[in-house]
């Protein structure tokens, strides 16, 4: 599905993102995960071709993603609220990009009406723009949107990080949902790795632009994980939080 | 602590996105600042020269008596229209160790720092010490600055005030507008009383009791106090935002773009776009203004038929270029999501195109009565409406091709820098140059008509070939387009 050749981008002398080689084939959900400043983001836009790599491609079913546009019909992807047309509502919004991939309003209806509890209510004939919602709704927006698309491939940046317990569990079984049984392919990032080791069978660690693990997710990714992200804890708050746990 | 407020505030300017990051930005500025300033200084040092002109049979200080409540009044309608609130950025102190006291009362008090407190100063002052001194001594001209000064002080809080109060309740704003409008009209319309009868009452008899200027300065105080009040009750971050009280926000549809499909959604999209957000509609509304630009032109018979291309271009296509120069800056906060979506940008241009091209057929539409300065005119302005959908449309687009500055639409329009580099500055030289260059070669020789058959020639060839320049655009946009997305991310 994706495959990126010696991918490299540097800002002001700092290499921020430096990825060699890496395939994500048909089917996978990818976890990415990675401090603050790994290269996460960089590196979603450029495979969305929205920054321009200093070296290297990426290349989307076979075809270069710079200068073409075939892949823009079968990708869906929600990075931040620069997405949203914030001064749409979010029917106006949602109507528009079905209109985009040609669904009439009836079809973009009937996705919306399963989307129901996701929305918990709080999106649709609230009689607001999409600015005077909050960063969690403006989220659902965004993720919404992506669905409505019928995406081959779904890129998320952090959803997980504005949206509430419910809707994180909703979000959670709806990723699993159109992966296993509609075998969307799925790039996802997160600073949460229960969810990203719930969600995703294959992790990326991402350190400084390097990717330094490229896991399968086992029982053992989580402590894995959480081994490296736990830089200098003592062992004995491991203890307790174990004690918690039952 | 209100020192610590000062410097802030002063690095809040100097960093801020509108004072404009740019050396030649920060100059043009300075000098556009330096010459509205300049003009009313010389207003305000030739008002006894003009208060002559217009009363010649009256006393200079009695007519000069006479306008200064009327100006006031009229400052008053100005505040109201165009004075900022200083608010919101009172936000990161209020959960800090701060009294209340002294975060109402700088916040208050920053509101004398306001450029419409300079205007009456430099308007009267000038006057009242070159007139009043000397025909009725020191302390009469003293009482006159602290009238003035106190008069100032009470309408920069009352226009706050009211302001803050149709913060909450949308209705106030318009009652005290209808209010304002009511006692103008009530005097220059139905002449049921004379404010300058009024105004020279008090300031008369200032010039024989001096110790009358408490009045207005009280008068100041008593406003002050009252905001300081008003604010220290309502310090909470809802009703301190300058958002308007929110209604019902529906969804529309325009019916007539569906036709167009998504070039149509494209083009309805940015419609909302424009009269949702107050700096786009600003610059909708100023195209209205410009539509009785001709009046000021057609009336005046020593303006010759070059002034016609020139008003003409500028009626029906004030909406190009005051809203074209930013493009597409205006689409910035969402520009990555433009990419990523599934547009073309060839989709993406024609509706640019068609927006032009509606708002200018409504704009030409508009200016049809001004057939009543013969029929010629309305020639000369369908040929500047082709001239404008055919090469300004085409022009507009090709800077908005090496335009890479944000603008946040959420701030209002008066003097907003946001947005604002070269690209304006060059773009307004072939606006404004090349239809002369054509046309008055032609119209020097006595020939205008063959310049205005060329002239329209020119725009229906462009017409025409308007896919060809779509694919120029758009061969020109994709070496430019990560700059531009990087350029509007950069907040």
């Amino acid at each position: 599905m994706i495959e990126i050749k010696n991918l490299k981008k540097v800002y002001n002398g700092v290499t921020v993102v430096d990825v060699p080689h890496l395939e994500i084939r048909k089917g996978e959900s990818v976890g990415l995960v990675g401090n603050n400043g790994a290269g996460k983001t960089t590196l979603f836009r450029m495979i969305l071709d929205l920054i321009r790599p200093d070296s290297g491609q990426v290349l989307s079913n076979g075809e270069v993603v710079a200068g073409h546009e075939n892949w823009k019909s079968y990708t869906a992807s929600y990075l931040d609220e620069g997405f949203l047309i914030d001064y749409l509502t979010p029917e106006e919004y949602l109507y528009f990009i079905g209109g985009l991939h040609q669904q009439s309003r009836a079809q973009v209806d009937e996705t919306l009406a399963k989307l129901g509890d996701f929305f918990n209510d709080e999106i649709l004939n609230r009689g607001k723009y999409i600015r005077d919602l909050s960063k969690g709704n403006q989220c659902k927006v965004g993720v919404a949107s992506c669905l409505l698309q019928n995406p081959q491939l779904l890129m998320l940046d952090e959803p997980f990080a504005n949206i509430d317990p419910s809707t994180q569990f909703r979000l959670k079984n709806m990723l699993k949902e159109v992966n296993r049984n509609q075998g969307v392919t799925s790039i996802v990032s997160s600073h949460d790795l229960n969810h990203i080791t719930d969600v995703c069978d294959r992790i990326l660690l991402m350190e400084k632009g390097i990717i330094i693990k490229d896991i399968a997710t086992g029982s053992s990714t989580l402590n894995e994980l959480e081994d490296y992200f736990g830089v200098g804890q003592t062992v004995a708050s491991v203890k307790i939080d174990e004690e918690e746990n039952h | 602590m209100i020192s610590t407020f000062i410097r802030h505030e002063l690095k809040a300017f100097w960093r801020s996105k509108n004072t404009g990051k740019s050396v030649a930005i920060r100059v043009v500025m300075g000098i556009l600042i330096l010459y509205l300033l300049i003009n009313v200084l010389i207003v305000g040092f030739l008002l006894d020269k003009i208060l002559e002109g217009v009363f010649p049979n009256e006393d200079l200080v009695k007519s000069f008596c006479g306008i200064i409540l009327i100006y006031f009044l009229f400052d008053l309608l100005m505040r109201l229209q165009l004075q900022e609130l200083p608010t919101l950025r009172v936000q990161p102190y209020l959960h800090l160790p701060i009294k209340r006291n002294s975060l109402v009362r700088y916040l208050a008090l920053s509101a004398v720092l306001s450029m419409f407190n300079l205007w009456p100063f430099i308007l009267f002052l000038p006057f009242v010490f070159k007139i009043v001194v000397t025909d009725l001594g020191i302390l009469v001209s003293l009482a006159f600055v602290a009238a003035i000064i106190g008069l100032t002080v009470f309408n920069n809080y009352l226009a706050l005030y009211i302001k803050r109060r149709s913060n909450l309740n949308g209705w106030i704003f318009l009652m005290a507008a209808a209010v304002l409008i009511l006692i103008t009209t009530c005097d220059f319309k139905w002449h049921l009383y004379s404010l300058r009868d009024i105004s020279y009452s008090f300031f008369g008899q200032l010039t024989k009791t001096p110790a009358l200027a408490v009045i207005p300065f009280a008068l100041g105080v008593v406003m002050y106090y009252f905001n300081f009040l008003y604010l220290k009750r309502n310090l909470y971050l809802e009703e301190l935002t300058a958002h308007k009280v929110k209604i019902y926000k529906s969804s529309t549809d325009i019916p007539f773009l569906s036709r167009f499909g998504a070039v149509g959604d494209l083009v309805a999209n940015e419609i909302k776009l424009v009269l949702r957000n107050k700096r786009s509609r600003s610059s909708l509304i100023m195209g209205l203004f410009f539509m009785f630009y001709g009046l000021i032109f057609y009336t005046n018979s020593h303006y010759g038929e070059g002034f016609k291309v020139f008003v003409g271009m500028f009626m029906t296509g004030i909406f190009i270029i005051n809203y074209g120069q930013f493009m597409f800056s205006w689409q910035a906060s969402h520009f990555d999501g433009l990419l990523v979506g599934k547009i073309s940008f060839t989709d993406f241009l024609k509706a640019k195109y068609l927006l032009f091209t509606v708002v200018s057929t409504v704009a030409f539409l508009l200016t049809t009565p001004y057939v009543y300065f013969g029929w010629r005119v309305l020639m000369i302005h369908f040929i500047m409406y082709l001239w404008n959908i055919g090469i300004n449309t085409t022009m507009v687009l090709f800077f908005a091709n090496r335009n890479f500055k944000r603008i946040d639409l959420s701030k209002g329009a008066s003097f907003n820098w946001e947005g604002v580099g070269a690209t304006q500055l060059l773009l307004s030289f072939p606006l404004i140059l090349a239809p002369y260059l054509i046309y008055g070669p032609f119209a020097i020789f006595k020939h205008p008509d063959i310049g205005l058959a060329l002239l329209a020639a020119i725009a229906i060839i462009f017409i025409l070939t308007r896919t060809f320049w779509i694919k120029q655009l758009e061969a020109d946009f994709n070496t430019k387009r990560y700059q531009i997305a990087e350029g509007f991310r950069n907040k």
